[in-house]
């Protein structure tokens, strides 16, 4: 094992590389850009045997991965914000076809006003294309989770594309140690794929992708249904199988940090996890009883999890970095969901939109905000815009 | 409240017809909507269109599964969909077909009209497109709309379609037919086969529906499948074609929508083959040849 200071899009990359893809057919847009240019030029050097395409668009890029994919191949690509929005119509396709496409999101802001900064309304919006949505917290996690996306994307219980989400800049252009696998150890862990439920092969005929009729795709998105619902027991065995080779434990679906005794949880995802794991720190020394729950997966979403948590706690705030309007954060909206039915309050906190850094000060109001309703038993404000001007938090 | 089933294939202008019910049901003060259910989309596939016409605003969003009238647009389709499937005991079916309503075979012994549609539209239209002129027959059997009201609601629709001229030509070919209807009872001796199509459970069918060439009981699905899909049944006109004329440009080839031509035979001897069980009477390989040497006969 190596340690080498690196970005996390050079850890994104290199982990594509340790996965032996085969294919990769990408377009660059910022702050995605460097990923597919370490893939190149690891291509170029000889150092991995890949057929590389620089495809026209990331609608030609996702085209391509789907077809590459279909034959039966590793198939690998990175975008971000638009880049992603112009795929749209195009994942679909990888996720009802069960084609396990593996690529890293940097999380980016979506026009408009136009911007190149952290915020998660890019990946939000695709949750209901069939693609798994794993958000990362810092550069380790995004080699380590880029090398199991591989991995629980494959399960034949599974058998559906993932997005590997890392916040733009903030992951992408920082660099931090990084221990590097590795190769043997990778290639134990993650053997070449071999599919036989979509491959085409001239020699032995199959039709993917057919007109279908409504007497078919009802069943059809059961089936997406059924193995996203199986992917919640894959994330874990191979996060199991991940901390037992590799020594890291990322907790499967979620990771609970503090949260033994805790009257107020703050469910995070991304980047803000380690800021706040900070402030539980403080307040936990200062005696407030406050405690973290990193929200690793949004899709499948880990229903059973939340319901654990919040039947230990008195109230419950989670952390949004997209918002869907008059309606709440995303990840907010589906944590209400699988706590239908629980009576503490569950409130929503908006912050970082458009790349605004969240500070500490941010974070504490977080936790004051829950810790309040936890104490009061209902919250003042349900959903709760933090460093807004003009908006009283 | 009164239900109407139309069949048709791909191209014989079902769902005008169901709308063309409709307006002229509507003209005489109904509520009527009028609804098309498309299989697979290709000109001579057996479709499916409806109308629903009643008193009130009809809020019923459904396919129509037991209709007191069926119309069919093509008589071939009888031997091979059960058109009368769920059709109401006291209910009636509209057929074009040259034979009389005692020689016609639905599996089901109810009150059926029958009118040359086919003839009628070849004398009104020059053309075989049956869809006004049942409209006529419909009016006469049923008299539940008025002549007058069907010639009404072809302008309306056709006319916005296809303009007022030929929209004319059709509401002719409507009030020919009305005279040409005979009215009695149809047979109901043979049973259709139910289903017939292949359902499988989520679990059975292939993940993604990526499919490889399997033998179900319902028949081949998959690639090669057409195999199955004897689509020669569709056609009213059957290419013949003159080798003389021929040069073997292959044009016609090139552009059928059913791979029906093969080319036979080495060097000169080289000609071509239609394969008329697959052929669906289309004529786009008539249209295409550009020596003439394909002709489109009954
Ligand atoms: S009419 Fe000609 S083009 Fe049409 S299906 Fe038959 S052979 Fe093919
Ligand atoms: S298009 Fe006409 S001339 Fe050409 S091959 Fe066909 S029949 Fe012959």
């Amino acid at each position: 094992m190596v340690k080498r200071v690196v970005t996390g899009n050079y850890a994104a990359a290199f982990a594509a590389m340790l996965a032996r893809v085969d294919v990769i057919a990408a377009y660059p847009i910022t702050p995605q850009t460097f990923i597919v240019e370490h893939l190149s030029e690891f291509v170029n050097d000889g150092l991995l045997d890949s057929a590389f395409m620089r495809c026209e668009s990331e609608h030609s890029a996702m085209s391509a991965c789907v077809a590459a994919s279909a034959t039966g191949v590793r198939t690998y690509t990175a975008t971000a914000s638009q880049g992603l929005a112009l795929m749209h119509e195009v994942l679909f396709i990888a996720g009802s076809a069960h084609l396990p496409v593996v690529m890293p999101v940097v999380n980016r802001t979506v026009a408009g006003p136009i911007g190149i900064w952290a915020e998660h309304n890019d990946t939000m919006p695709q949750r209901d294309t069939g693609w798994m949505q794993v958000y990362v917290e810092d550069n380790q996690e995004v080699m380590d989770m880029t090398i199991q996306a591989f991995k629980i994307a494959e399960d034949k219980r599974v058998l559906l594309p993932i997005m590997v989400c890392l916040d733009a800049f903030i992951l992408s252009h920082t660099v931090e140690p990084v221990d590097f696998p590795d190769q043997d150890k990778v290639d134990k862990f993650l053997p070449p794929y071999r599919p036989d439920h979509a491959v085409l092969d001239p020699k032995d005929p199959m039709i993917i992708g057919s007109f279908s009729p409504p007497e078919y795709i009802q069943e059809v998105r059961y089936q997406t249904d059924e193995t996203m619902r199986n992917a919640l027991e894959v994330v874990e065995e191979v996060n199991a199988e991940w901390a037992k080779e590799f020594g890291r434990d990322y907790g499967g679906l979620i990771e609970e940090y503090k949260t033994e005794g805790a009257d107020a949880i703050l469910i995070t995802l991304g980047t803000v996890t380690s800021t706040a794991r900070d402030i539980v720190d403080e307040y936990r020394a200062a005696g407030k009883k406050v405690g973290l729950v990193k929200l690793r997966f949004f899709r499948p979403y880990p229903t059973e999890a939340i319901r654990k948590v919040a039947s230990k706690c008195k109230a419950i705030g989670v952390y949004d970095r997209a918002v869907s309007f008059s309606a709440g954060g995303p990840s907010w909206i589906e944590a209400r969901n699988a706590l239908y039915g629980y009576t503490i309050p569950v409130i929503n906190v908006l912050a970082g939109l458009g790349g605004r850094d969240v500070t500490e000060p941010d974070i504490r109001l977080m936790f004051d905000k829950v810790l309040e309703a936890a104490e009061k038993g209902e919250a003042e404000n349900e959903i709760v815009w933090i460093g807004t001007r003009g908006v009283k938090p | 409240m009164f239900e109407v089933r139309f069949h048709g294939r791909g191209g014989q202008g079902a769902v005008m017809a169901a709308q063309a019910l409709a307006s002229a049901a509507f003209q005489e003060g109904n509520y009527a909507v009028a609804f098309p259910y498309f299989g697979a989309e290709r000109r001579g596939a057996p479709v499916m269109a409806f109308t629903r016409v009643d008193k009130d605003k009809i809020f019923s969003k459904t396919l129509i599964y037991e209709p007191d009238y069926i119309v069919v647009l093509d008589d071939k389709l009888t031997g091979l969909v059960d058109v009368a499937d769920g059709l109401k005991d006291d209910g009636m079916a509209i057929i074009n077909s040259n034979a009389k309503p005692e020689d016609i075979e639905l599996g089901k012994s109810v009150k059926c009209a029958t009118v040359d549609a086919t003839t009628v539209a070849l004398e009104t239209l020059g053309q075989p497109i049956t869809n006004s002129a049942i409209l006529g027959a419909f009016a006469k059997a049923t008299g539940l709309v008025s002549i007058d009201s069907i010639v009404a609601g072809i302008m309306d629709i056709f006319g916005s379609r296809i303009g007022e001229k030929l929209a004319a030509k059709n509401a002719n070919a409507a009030k020919v037919a009305y005279e040409r209807t005979s009215v009695g009872t149809c047979k109901g001796t043979m049973t259709y086969e139910k289903g017939g199509k292949w359902l499988p459970d989520y679990k059975e069918l292939p993940l993604g529906l990526a499919t490889r060439p399997m033998k179900t009981p319902e028949g081949l699905v998959g690639p090669g499948s057409f195999v199955d899909n004897k689509t020669g049944s569709w056609k009213t006109f059957a290419p013949v074609h003159d080798p003389d004329k021929c040069i073997m440009c292959r044009m016609c080839w090139f552009y059928c929508p059913d791979g029906a031509i093969k080319e036979v035979g080495e060097g000169d001897a080289k000609t071509l083959e239609f394969h008329l069980e697959y052929c669906k009477g289309c004529g786009i390989c008539a249209n295409e040849c550009p020596k003439d040497a394909i002709k489109m006969e009954r």
